[in-house]
């Protein structure tokens, strides 16, 4: 049974997917059981996406179906087992940038897998990162970035975290059409990300237990 | 400097999975299928698209070692300019948008939780502006043959060689404000889903695919939007003749 829902949401089958998790809770199954799975069957997703077997818009409609699961699930959990958020991530195109949807896509699938984000939006000023990190002490900043002038805007930003005396603080992961390893030795950050599935990962590696 | 509007954009399935990605080893979920034809039926009947071109064009009076002389004293700077634009009598600077009302369309499906819509949507917008280039290119290589002239392919900022910077000059020789193109203090257009492009026209122009370019870029090994992935392999690194098409995206 189990194995069912990850392989129905892994094969993105929406309908039996949502139908197998209604049976469950009906069958009183634990919530949070069903929950891990789904979250299960979106990991897989992410390996296909990885392996090029999958693209973007298949990634984004398996985070559909787990939000769905989740919203169908919560309902059902115990004050004590609320579904607990994995921590706190902060994600902005940086300044000069206006680039928005790869970052929305990052922003969408860092919720659906357990993590409370903020969006600080595009062309976010170095200044609004500190600020929100004082405010909300998370761990994790994702910056977005797809053009040239995004780099410098990116080791500014890490600069201003770094003066506020932030740095050892948080992690910093970077993301957008060019960046690589060099971009991200240059900015200063602790990692770069090639999607969104990476921007999860590096996140669970940092905060996400 | 003239303003064009009414472009008809009617596009494929097929042009839209470029821009949000489609790897050709995958395979098409027929419920994203249906979703893309629903929200290009969408883009039409709501009025999403709102394709306009703006451009200028001016006689080459002089060009060396990589700068090409503005009126108003400016200069635009790109070591690749004289062999790109060899042969040219003028020069076309182009401007082309499809407007806001897609791009936010697009950020209210992020909002109300509909992201597949929204990024399929963004796709549709790119793929959009995609066409409208090679509408202006055509646009172009008419004029220009109506004169006995060829228009060359198009040079864009941001592409290697050229600085984005310098897409403030363009925006002095071609009339963007009149379409509702607006330039960041950066250099990055507003409405996000718009291109620039400088077209070389003479009596024998260079022309190149965007495969070719693609094959140039310097993600070409990683861009899962590269051209020239699936069926068009075999034209790679070849100079066509007949295609003036060409974004660097
Ligand atoms: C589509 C596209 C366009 C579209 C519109 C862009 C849009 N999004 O709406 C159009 C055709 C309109 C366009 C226009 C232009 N473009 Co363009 N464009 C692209 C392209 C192909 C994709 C960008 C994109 O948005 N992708 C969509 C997202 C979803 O893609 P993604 O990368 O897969 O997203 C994932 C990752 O990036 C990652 N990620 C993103 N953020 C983060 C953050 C973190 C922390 C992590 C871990 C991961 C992460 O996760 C995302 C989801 O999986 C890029 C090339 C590229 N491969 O990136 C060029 C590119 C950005 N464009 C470029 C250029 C030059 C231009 C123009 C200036 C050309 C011109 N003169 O007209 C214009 C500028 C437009 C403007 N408004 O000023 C250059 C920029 C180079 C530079 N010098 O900076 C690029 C890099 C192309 C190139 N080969 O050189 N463009």
């Amino acid at each position: 049974m189990a194995k069912d829902l990850v392989n129905t949401l892994a094969d993105l089958k929406e309908k039996e997917a949502l139908g197998i998790v209604q049976e469950r809770l009906s069958a009183g199954e634990d919530p949070l059981r069903i929950l891990d799975d789904a979250r299960r069957g979106v990991e897989i997703v992410g390996k296909r996406f990885s392996d090029e077997e999958y693209f973007i818009p298949d990634l984004v409609y398996s985070g559909e179906i787990l939000k769905q699961i989740t919203d169908m699930v919560k309902p059902k959990l115990t004050k004590a087992a609320e579904v607990k958020r994995l921590g706190k991530v902060i994600v902005g195109t940086v300044a000069g940038d206006i680039h928005d949807i790869g970052k929305d896509i990052v922003v969408f699938m860092l919720d659906v897998n357990g993590f409370e984000v903020f969006d600080l939006g595009i062309d976010v000023p170095v200044q609004k990162f500190v600020d929100k990190i004082k405010e909300t002490g998370s761990g994790v900043v994702g910056l977005s970035g797809f053009l040239t002038l995004a780099f410098q805007s990116m080791k500014d930003t890490v600069g201003a975290i770094e003066k506020a005396g932030l740095r050892n603080e948080v992690k910093i992961m970077i993301g957008g059409g060019q960046i690589d390893d060099q971009v991200r030795s240059f900015t200063g950050a602790d990692a770069y990300g090639k999607d969104a599935m990476d921007a999860v990962k590096l996140a669970k590696g940092w905060i996400g237990g | 400097m003239p303003v064009i509007r009414d472009i008809p954009i009617s596009l494929k399935t097929k042009e839209v999975l470029r821009r949000v990605g489609f790897r050709e080893q995958a395979s098409l979920r027929p419920e994203i299928k249906s979703l893309i034809d629903e929200l290009l039926a969408g883009a039409k009947n709501d009025f999403l698209l709102e394709p306009a071109i703006a451009y200028g064009i001016y006689p080459l009076t002089e060009m060396n070692r990589g700068r090409l002389p503005l009126e108003d004293n400016g200069v635009i700077h790109d070591p690749l300019l004289p062999s790109l634009l060899s042969g040219a009598d003028e020069f076309a600077v182009v401007i082309c948008t499809i407007g806001h009302r897609l791009e936010k369309q697009v950020t209210n499906y992020f909002k109300q939780d509909e992201p597949l819509r929204g990024v399929l949507l963004d796709g549709i917008g790119s793929a959009a502006v995609d066409l409208l280039a090679e509408e202006a290119c055509k646009l172009m290589t008419e004029r220009a043959s109506s004169r006995g002239y060829q228009a060359g392919s198009p040079i864009s900022p941001g592409m290697q060689g050229l600085p984005i910077t310098e897409q403030r000059w363009l925006f002095k020789m071609a009339p963007a404000q009149k379409i509702g193109v607006g330039l960041t203090s950066s250099g990055v257009m507003s409405p996000l889903k718009s291109t620039s492009m400088i077209i070389g026209i003479g009596p024998q122009m260079k022309t190149w695919t965007r495969a070719e370019v693609c094959a140039q870029c310097g993600l070409r090994k990683t861009c899962p939007y590269r051209k020239g992935v699936k069926g068009e392999k075999q034209k790679r690194g070849k100079i066509s003749k007949k295609s003036p098409i060409v974004h660097p995206c």
